[in-house]
């Protein structure tokens, strides 16, 4: 039985606790077959436990896990064709780069001679020829992770799961893998699932992010649509540097009138206002502030500005050369770009 | 920073006068032992090689090393078969219990063997497990002994692995459990596995007071036999010595060579 593409997996009402604590709780979702999906979070979460139980390699307590049709919620995982990468790489430390690669075939009991025309292309893949009699010990944190990917790619996985495999690396090497990654990803077409904590690993490799906090998926939305209307207070908080105002912080500052208990403002929707600079017509009157202090991000400039009632509020500014950085204690107009503005719900 | 001339020379005096003391008497057997006579002179009047002869040819020593031998292989082949899987359980499923194994293996050593081995003669004298006085409760005994040496050092490879996150990686590739380990984790604590084996073994060679109060002469071991050579002559009972001291050594160079630590260098992400 097959089910169409767009619930190739299908989680329904999935629970886990451990010793009367819930990790997550009546979890629904779908990942589409080709999806790159990122579970998003900080620690603590949830979102490690619901990927181990989707390789199997833990049991949920109620729920299901089906992938094309087919229920594997109490499948072995040796059983569910399904690759994983772990943060801690997992290579056997006892086997060369080509015997760790050829690990999964051989269990799958796959001829010799197509074993190592499997490998040959795995290690092409991940861009490791030269290093194949290496051992573990012998390759840098980057190689280990690209070894770990191939030994999973190799067995042709229905899905890949990956545990903060970037997380160990340095942050050149996490850049550059994390493209790589993605761009396999792309070519194989492979249904990928992804954990991390860091939310720009997360918004520049996903097609989704499952945002989850407290055992619950908070917000389930493309890169775009998280980081442009995040959900609720958690989402904003966690996602960008928004800043959140109160109901009356908002009416007071802004004049800007809500129902709602918090509104959620970008760095970069809010301008200093300059002598003939030009602003879009959705912009507030101006408010009036005074630098507090300046933080160089390279392009961007991120100001903490503090208006009155001792709101502070972080700006960003594109830094161009034309553009004068603003010293701290200099008194400024703020614009703000109401068309932009966000009320969160609770 | 070179140190001074002067504390260098004490440094060395202390270093040869410790090495002396401590060879001396290894030296003056292993001499004794390839000596014609060695009287009232400072060095024997000639060398020889037929205590070795003689000793080689008697019968009662080559069944007392065979005994010996059996005794310990068997002893380290059990060790093994229930020590290896014991260790997997406790750090794969147990992890909670590396704390009372801790206290455990120290316990063969808390007892002093004349007080355990009493204690083992009125335990196993008669029913329901009569075998004082035979092979067995030799190779019982000694394997509380190479428990301790087995647990630490495979702990310590098992400690120096991800043994939780390799299962899981086997497992997802489509090994069950015992091929994981055996495949996965095993070949990775072959070298601390070997190391105790030899540790054990050459401890076990020299074991005295287990084999003459549980066993004796009943079943010869190698230093029953030299026990009871003793009033015999001191040349061929050097060249006993000398036969267990070189073996010993042999077993103990391979157990540290063995157990060495790994030198290379990974390389840097470029």
């Amino acid at each position: 039985m097959s089910t169409d593409n767009q619930h190739y997996v299908s989680v329904r009402a999935l629970s886990k606790s451990f010793e009367e604590q819930h990790v997550f709780e009546n979890l629904d979702f779908d990942i589409a077959k080709g999806e790159f999906v990122t579970l998003l979070g900080p620690s603590g979460c949830g979102k490690s436990t619901l990927l181990r139980c989707l390789a199997g390699l833990e049991q949920p307590d109620t729920g299901s896990i089906s992938v094309d049709g087919v229920d594997i919620t109490r499948a072995k995982a040796q059983k569910r064709g399904i690759g994983m990468v772990f943060q801690s790489y997992a290579l056997f430390p006892n086997m060369t780069v080509t015997e760790n690669i050829a690990f999964g075939l051989k269990m799958q009991r796959v001829a010799a001679s197509e074993i190592a025309s499997r490998v040959e292309r795995g290690v092409a893949l991940v861009e490791l020829q030269g290093n194949e009699k290496k051992y573990p010990h012998q390759l840098s944190g980057g190689q280990k992770q690209r070894v770990a990917l191939a030994r999973a790619l190799v067995t042709e996985p229905r899905i890949l799961l990956l545990d903060e495999p970037l997380s160990a690396l340095d942050a050149r090497i996490r850049r550059s893998l994390r493209e790589q990654i993605r761009e396999i990803q792309k070519d194989l077409h492979l249904t990928t699932v992804f954990v991390t904590h860091d939310q720009e690993e997360a918004m520049t490799i996903s097609d989704r992010i499952f945002l989850m906090s407290k055992g619950k998926i908070v917000q389930k939305a493309t890169p775009d649509e998280i980081y442009l209307n995040p959900i609720n207070e958690f989402a904003a908080r966690f996602i960008g540097s928004y800043n959140l105002l109160t109901r009356d912080q908002a009416r007071d500052v802004l004049g800007f009138e809500t129902t709602c208990g918090l509104i959620a403002v970008r760095p970069e929707s809010i301008y200093i206002a300059q002598d003939g600079g030009l602003y879009p017509p959705s912009c507030s009157r101006p408010v009036k502030a005074v630098i507090d202090s300046h933080q160089l991000l390279g392009n961007v400039i991120r100001y903490r500005a503090r208006l009155a009632g001792d709101l502070f509020l972080t700006v960003d500014v594109m830094n161009r050369s034309s553009s004068r950085l603003v010293e701290p204690g200099a008194e400024v107009s703020l614009l703000f770009n109401m068309a932009e503005i966000r009320p969160l719900s609770e | 920073m070179q140190p001074k001339t002067g504390a260098m020379i004490y440094h060395k005096t202390v270093i040869i006068l410790t090495a002396l003391i401590l060879g001396m008497p290894i030296a003056a057997t292993v001499l004794y032992s390839f000596a014609t006579n060695w009287g009232p002179t400072i060095l024997p009047d000639g060398l020889t090689l037929k205590w070795f002869e003689t000793l080689l040819a008697e019968p009662r020593f080559l069944m007392a090393l065979g005994r010996s031998l059996l005794i310990c292989f068997a002893t380290l082949l059990f060790s093994t078969l229930l020590v290896l899987p014991m260790v997997f359980a406790v750090f794969y499923y147990f992890p909670r219990l590396k704390d009372v194994m801790e206290v455990i293996i120290i316990l063969p050593f808390a007892v002093p063997p004349v007080v355990s081995s009493v204690g083992l003669l009125q335990l196993f004298a008669g029913d329901p497990v009569p075998i004082v006085g035979t092979p067995w409760i030799l190779i019982g005994t000694y394997f509380t002994i190479t428990v301790p040496f087995m647990y630490r050092a495979l702990a310590n490879g098992l400690e120096g692995i991800n043994l939780k996150d390799l299962i899981d990686a086997a497992h997802l590739l489509g090994a069950n459990t015992f091929t994981a380990f055996m495949r996965c984790i095993l070949p990775n604590l072959n070298r601390a596995l070997l190391a105790s084996l030899f540790i054990s073994f050459s401890f076990l060679m020299g074991e005295f007071v287990f084999a003459n109060i549980l066993v004796g002469t009943r079943f010869e071991t190698l230093q029953i036999y030299l026990y009871t050579k003793r009033m015999t002559s001191g040349h061929l009972n050097a060249a006993i010595v000398t036969t267990y001291f070189f073996l010993t050594l042999a077993l103990t160079w391979a157990a540290m060579y063995l157990s060495r630590p790994r030198t290379e260098k990974p390389v840097e992400d470029e």
